[in-house]
């Protein structure tokens, strides 16, 4: 084909006019624009759908769903709450930093629920002051309370949760987004789900390793660089180093150690040096025995704070955490600059390239839980497809045949329609990205049936006017005038049905909803209109006895 | 060709009898899932679902007693064509919602080691947690009432009467009671695909009640002294033929899918299969009786015969 053919819309204009000089050239004027308006809009149906499927480098334009070409289908709740728990846990520093700055002296900030924080034991005088700060602090999105006896409460306000929870969701799907591209997956869907709006879709056509892509998609990647106050091998010998209680700056977390199986606990600063927010980049490369390490790059802010902090703190171990895991916790040596790397005894190859990867993802805000998992073999979809063509071929060819017997050349203008109405919902479908489902292909055999209805009506009816005694020309006018406000009434009502099945939002089901809905249209255009057309092209001009039908 | 030539039955009058007839369905498919309790599909019970294709024929036996290792209550078959070396395997155990892939992994794991010598090539799975399961049982039953119930409306407005809608959606509701209980009878689980097929088949039963109600209008309009219950019967008599045509190429077309479509579709095809035959039968002694009745009661009908006025019109202008 010539390169000028190869763009849709200037072979749609060249088709287009190509019928528009057949049309003036043999069609009668009253219909010459009827024709080609309809024609154009059919041809644009076929170009839109060419080809169809994979040919060649040429990618299919009739988008399979997973469950006829295989692949991967999860839905994710986003754990909102570890988005307002760090919101608060943010607010809880900020309070604590602003008390010490004005010498208010408080006894304890801490967050009481997901969305509020309260400070306690204020001393009694500063009270107000320290309640004016807060409100100072808090103005937007928070409500500062005075709970009596020296205790304040701020609370997220409902909007500020919502927003919050919009954001997170927005956020882990972005995130996801990057990171299913990292795994190279060709038409990911990435979506909210949900009544509740806090689920995510996922749907990954033709990925095999389930393994692999739910990894991927599972680990949250909140990388943070943080120092080692102390570690020892038990979480006792730690805590009795502090006076028995875990400090509230501190964290205590669990590592490898040299010994395989026998765990190392490291307490470290609940502040982060740095934070997977930082990084500009991370690849997987290999230390100097050959061992795959991950190299990373921080962005020009943390480079400066983070050589600051190293250069203070030489001699001192930094723990390099990961989902609350300490991957390993290095000497630092000498003051760090932009790049550095992640060695850990633990890593595989293909570990440390899937950690790169999610690295450079980006960490997700909340925790993911699986509410939902459906994964389908290359092999069960092909035998879908086979069964479901086979099923629809046999369907529309007892139609065909049915209707070429029983009405004759009126059956054939039946089965043009019908054509016409496969083409419209097929390059509908190609046009809006839709995706062709098996019970989509059920949608496809349903739409054939309504669609032969349709035709069934406007016919009956001819015939009946036909036995009254009306002229060929009349009985067909009548024919389609009459039925219309059936096929109205009937389509609408059918609508209706098919938008509610749509509100099931499930991957399958939405696909044989939106088959339904375009072909419930397409059926309108071509068993009335077009059907009606020709009737008039056939019939026009000239004076019939009787009709075929 | 025709059919049936200038068909006149007595539709109305035999209306009794086939009332009875979908009562004693209706009362015996309730009677069949109160006994044996509906069957879900496992994306409303919730668990797991494997379809497993194993190198060469797969033994049941042998296949179950690797599984039933991990827990009984295991649900094994031959799933589609025999040729194929596939078998689903449902367990309803829970999946712990931490770790989702737990129970799958587990049957995986005991059919490699106790079953080794006939290795699984590829295998399909769904699982579902315990609140999708829930929450999408709660939306069928929201949205097939609320779907009913719009379609209702609209007709109601339509046909400027609530008869018209409740004659409609009664109709509809006697299909879906009546697939349910034939579903139930003959062991079909319910899954999302049924549901969607009993979505359709609704608007399907609404579709072909509205075409016999819209020739009722037309005729109500022009044949005034003509009495309601004449004029219902005759607009079936009118409209048999289309009907039967319809639906019979409907009919046939679902049956390719029935019997064509695969396994995955089997439920789907058999729901429209009972449900065209049915939604066919409802319009016919379920919603044209039930105006006849409605009106009987109240006494006196009041046409809405303006849309189809105005189209009389129009013809009569261009003819």
């Amino acid at each position: 084909m010539p390169p000028a053919l190869q763009n849709p819309i200037t072979l749609w204009l060249l088709l287009t006019a190509a019928l528009a000089g057949i049309v003036y050239a043999f069609m009668r004027p009253e219909l010459r624009w009827k024709a080609i308006v309809y024609g154009s809009f059919l041809l644009a149906c076929g170009v839109a759908i060419w080809p169809p499927y994979d040919r060649g480098d040429q990618p299919g334009k009739i988008h399979l769903g997973l469950d006829l070409r295989g692949g991967i289908h999860l839905v994710l709740q986003v754990v909102v709450e570890d988005a307002l728990n760090a919101t608060v846990d943010d607010a809880v520093n900020t309070a604590r930093d602003q008390a010490a700055r004005k010498g208010i002296q408080v006894a304890s900030v801490s967050r009481s629920s997901p969305t509020r924080l309260s400070v306690e034991g204020v001393e009694p005088a500063r009270v107000k002051d320290m309640r004016d700060l807060l409100q100072d602090f808090f103005r937007a999105n928070w409500e500062v309370r005075d709970a009596g006896e020296g205790r304040l409460t701020v609370q997220m306000t409902d909007l500020y949760q919502r927003q919050l929870k919009d954001q997170t969701v927005q956020e882990a799907i972005r995130t996801l987004e990057r990171r299913v591209n990292a795994l190279g997956v060709a038409e990911p869907v990435i979506a909210a789900t949900g009544s509740r709006g806090d689920q995510i879709l996922v749907q990954l056509p033709g990925v095999t390793d389930v393994e692999q892509a739910k990894r991927m998609i599972k680990t949250t990647a909140q990388l943070s660089l943080k120092l080692v106050e102390n570690s020892a091998a038990t979480q006792e010998t730690l805590l009795q180093g502090v006076g028995g209680k875990l400090p509230d700056n501190m964290d205590l977390l669990q590592g490898p150690s040299d010994t395989p199986g026998q765990p190392t606990y490291y307490l470290v600063r609940k502040e982060s040096m740095i934070t997977g927010r930082d990084l500009k980049s991370a690849r997987v490369g290999v230390d100097e025995s050959n061992r795959p390490q991950i190299n990373f790059a921080l962005n020009a802010l943390a480079t400066d704070k983070f050589s600051r902090e190293t250069g203070r703190n030489i001699g001192r171990q930094l723990a390099i955490v990961l989902d609350g895991t300490v991957y390993s916790a290095p000497v630092i040596q000498s003051k760090l600059g932009s790049d550095n790397r992640i060695t850990s005894t633990r890593f595989t190859t293909q570990e440390a390239d899937e950690l790169a990867k999610i690295l450079k993802a980006g960490a997700l805000p909340a925790t993911l839980r699986y509410l939902q998992q459906l994964t389908v073999g290359a092999s069960l979809g092909r035998d879908s497809i086979r069964d479901g063509v086979m099923a629809a071929g046999a369907g529309m060819a007892f139609i065909v045949i049915f209707m070429l017997v029983y009405y004759r050349l009126s059956g054939l203008n039946a089965v043009v329609a019908l054509a016409a109405n496969l083409l419209i919902l097929l390059g509908a479908m190609a046009y809006a990205n839709a995706t062709l489902t098996l019970p989509g292909i059920a949608g496809v055999i349903l739409t054939i049936g309504v669609g032969v209805d349709t035709n069934v009506l406007v016919f009956e009816r001819i015939r009946e006017e036909l036995r009254n005694g009306k002229t060929v020309r009349l009985a067909v006018q009548n024919g389609f005038e009459r039925v219309w406000i059936t096929i109205l009434d009937t389509h609408a009502t059918a609508l209706i049905a098919a938008a509610f099945l749509f509100q099931f939002g499930t991957g399958p089901i939405k696909g044989f909803a939106v088959t339904l809905v375009i072909g419930l249209v397409a059926n309108v255009f071509a068993s009335y209109f077009v059907s009606k057309f020709i009737f008039e092209w056939v019939l026009g001009g000239r004076h019939f006895e009787s009709l075929s039908i | 060709m025709e059919i049936i030539k200038n068909p006149n039955y007595d539709f109305l009058g035999k209306a009794k009898y086939f009332i009875a007839l979908s009562v004693f369905f209706i009362l015996s498919g309730i009677a069949v899932m109160a006994l044996r309790g509906i069957a879900y599909g496992v994306e409303f019970s919730g668990g797991t679902q494997l379809i497993l294709r194993f190198q060469s024929t797969p033994e049941v036996d042998r296949i179950r007693s690797a599984v039933d290792a991990q827990g009984g209550g295991a649900v094994i078959q031959t799933y589609g064509d025999v040729k194929a070396n596939k078998v689903l395997v449902r367990i309803a155990k829970e999946a712990p919602e931490n770790d989702l892939d737990a129970p799958a992994r587990a049957i995986r794991d005991a059919l490699a080691k106790n079953y080794g010598q006939n290795p699984v090539l590829e295998s399909s799975s769904e699982i579902v947690g315990p609140i999708v399961g829930a929450e999408l049982r709660q939306k069928a039953v929201y949205l097939t009432v609320l779907g009913l119930l719009f379609q209702l409306i609209y007709i109601a407005a339509r046909f400027k009467g609530g008869a018209w809608g409740v004659a409609a959606a009664v109709a509809g509701l006697h299909d879906i009671l009546i697939c349910l209980g034939f579903l139930t009878f003959f062991r079909y689980e319910i899954t999302l695909n049924v549901i969607a097929a009993l979505l359709t088949l609704v608007g399907y039963s609404v579709n072909d009640t509205i075409v016999v109600f819209d020739r009722v209008r037309e005729n109500l309009a022009i044949r005034r002294k003509d009495a309601l219950p004449k004029i219902l019967n005759d607009s079936m008599n009118q409209t048999l033929t289309r009907t039967l045509i319809s639906n019979g190429t409907t009919f046939l077309s679902v049956l390719g899918l029935f019997l064509f479509g695969g396994e995955v579709l089997r439920g789907f095809g058999f729901t429209m299969v009972i449900g065209i035959l049915v939604g066919t039968y409802s319009t016919l002694f379920i919603a044209v009786p039930f105006v006849d009745w409605w009106y009987g009661r109240t006494g006196g009908y009041a046409p809405a015969a303006a849309p189809i006025a105005k189209a009389q019109g129009r013809a009569k202008a261009t003819a």
